[in-house]
């Protein structure tokens, strides 16, 4: 009997997990969606789509003319555009890139293991330091170290991240650490205060009260209670390593997602440019969809 | 004190960058074309960058330009936010929960990236002051999201709240409890995300600037006036061009200060 219903339980806890799963997938596949959409929509919509300077050499015949119209899909409505373009993502054709004349698939898969590399050790990086400076500020809460803290952060939050870009650039410092500069100020600043108030509620003047040592109350006490918002901050501080990519790869010459991003804004490189910032939400929209299924597993 | 003076700061350069014209003669994009990458001297108090216009002046100018249109591009975002937070904490319902997913989805976006592929669909040859409303429109339009969170919440508490109750008891309509009691309450809330997103957007507009997407030149701004900073070499035979980002710093640092109380209540 008491066999038949841990084994009922953990069938309602795997079906829960399940359906939360496929909430997940399911969000993912419709941001996918909305986002070629949109993205193939402004495309199509942008200044001078569908003008190719080729169509101006004169040695072209009318053949190779309308070949390089077709190219475009200028020919069908919308509708058929909008089919095109689904179907190729579908098969993983992302286009040409036109400033870069190469596959726009391929140029990620060049690009991406490197910006993704950074993100992640430049967020780890970032969020050791985070934490190990915002748990000394809550557990020693002396002035000299609250009031430097502040001001180093606050300093560094002053500062545009080109310029962060360009001191990381000066120092000959990798991009991973000059992602875990620019995020590590922001990152304090969530993690000081959430830190600050689960450390300022009533169960923790209790514990005081009873003599806890502020050790055990720190990790007993505060971090677990803290727990939740801490990792609802992976996916935002995720957003903001990416964005942080951009100037860092662009200006240290990186060969990166980010500098690709940059390279195809300054030529107006509208397919590639599109498709990097679908594949970077996308991206982000994974470690957020991660973030929260860590959370809803806390009690 | 240390409010009072970074709120005298914040009003100096306030006043430097409104009244420009008073503090020098030149115009920002005026060339001395026999004088390029000069030192100080008592024409030129901060020299003249590469092309031979006068540093002061553009540093000036680009006050201007920066401390103008980013309260703008906050307005833009707080009133976005006011409406759409407003609406969602006050209806309620499935209203609410498609507005407050996708505020959670433009703040999963990586802000500039957005920025950047938004800013690319604009022509190639727009004018430079158009190029400067298209930035802090773009910066505005995608601010929204992180203070609709703030006005949501606020909205939603007030809705609960007492006096609503009792006014609606009182037989008042919506729309007299919606302008006469919820938007009094909530006029600090706007007015704290309005003076926070400010300087999130002077830092954004100038790192977009520096990777030359943002303000078109001639027209300054501190952005553009860094642009070029990679070349260590020119900033070190002239440390006077690092002046706007001086400005800049300082600038955000007594936002920060000066509105540190408004943060709090955000």
């Amino acid at each position: 009997m008491r066999l038949t219903r841990k084994v009922s339980r953990c069938i309602a806890a795997m079906a829960y997990w399940i359906s939360k799963l496929a909430q997940k997938v399911l969000l993912l596949t419709a941001l996918a969606i909305v986002g070629a959409l949109l993205c193939a929509t402004m495309v199509r919509f942008a200044p001078g789509y569908g003008v190719d300077e080729r169509e101006l050499d004169p040695r072209l015949s009318a053949a190779s003319r309308n070949a390089i119209r077709n190219e475009y899909r200028l020919g069908g409505g919308l509708i058929s555009y909008y089919r095109g373009y689904l179907s190729g993502l579908l098969h993983g054709n992302l286009g040409t890139s036109a400033f870069l004349q190469q596959p726009v698939a391929r140029l990620l898969k060049e690009r991406a293991p490197f910006t993704v590399r950074a993100v992640f050790l430049g967020l780890t990086t970032a969020w050791i330091a985070a934490s190990v400076l915002s748990l000394l500020t809550i557990r020693w809460r002396t002035w000299v170290l609250e009031y430097s803290a502040t001001a180093v952060t606050g300093l560094l939050i002053a500062l545009p991240t080109a310029v962060v870009a360009l001191l990381c650039l000066y120092l000959r410092v990798p991009v991973f650490l000059g992602i875990a500069v620019i995020t590590l100020p922001k990152l304090f600043r969530y993690q000081h205060n959430i830190l600050a108030q689960a450390h300022a509620r009533p169960f923790v003047l209790a514990a005081r009260a009873r003599g806890v040592s502020s050790n055990r109350i720190l990790f007993w006490h505060v971090i677990p209670a803290a727990w939740q918002p801490l990792v609802a901050l992976l996916g935002v501080s995720a957003s903001m390593a990416f964005g942080a990519a951009i100037p860092l790869e662009a200006l240290s010459d990186s060969p990166g997602v980010g500098q690709l991003a940059w390279q195809a804004a300054l030529n107006r490189d509208l397919p590639l440019l599109t498709s990097i910032t679908l594949f970077v939400t996308l991206l982000t929209a994974g470690v957020n969809c991660l973030a929260g299924a860590i959370q809803e597993r806390q009690p | 004190m240390l409010r009072a003076i970074c709120r005298g700061t914040l009003l100096i350069i306030l006043a430097l960058g409104l009244f420009a014209g008073n503090f020098t003669r030149y115009s920002y994009a005026h060339q001395f074309r026999e004088i390029p990458n000069t030192t100080p001297s008592a024409a030129h108090w901060l020299g003249t960058d590469g092309l031979g216009r006068d540093l002061f002046t553009r540093v000036v100018y680009g006050t201007r330009v920066s401390l103008l249109l980013a309260p703008a591009a906050a307005l833009l975002a707080t009133i976005l936010a006011a409406i759409l937070g407003g609406l969602a904490g006050l209806r309620g319902g499935w209203l609410e929960k498609i507005i407050l997913a996708s505020a959670d989805l433009s703040m999963s976006l990586p802000l500039l990236f957005v920025l950047i592929a938004l800013r690319a669909f604009l022509p190639l040859d727009v004018s430079p002051v158009l190029s400067v409303v298209a930035t802090f429109v773009t910066l505005g339009v995608l601010g929204w999201p992180s203070s609709l969170r703030v006005v949501w919440a606020a909205a939603r508490n007030l809705r609960d709240s007492d006096h609503i109750l009792l006014a609606r008891a009182l037989g008042c309509r919506q729309s007299q409890i919606l302008v006469r009691q919820m938007i009094p309450c909530l006029r600090p809330v706007f007015l704290a995300q309005f003076w926070i997103s400010i300087p999130v957007f002077i830092l954004t507009e100038a790192t977009l600037s520096m990777l030359g997407l943002g303000v078109m030149e001639p027209l300054p701004s501190w952005g553009n006036l860094l642009h070029g900073a990679e070349d260590f070499s020119a900033m070190a035979a002239n440390p006077y061009r690092l002046v706007p980002l001086f400005v800049l710093v300082l600038t955000v640092i007594c936002f920060q200060f000066v509105f540190s109380g408004s943060e709090e209540l955000a």
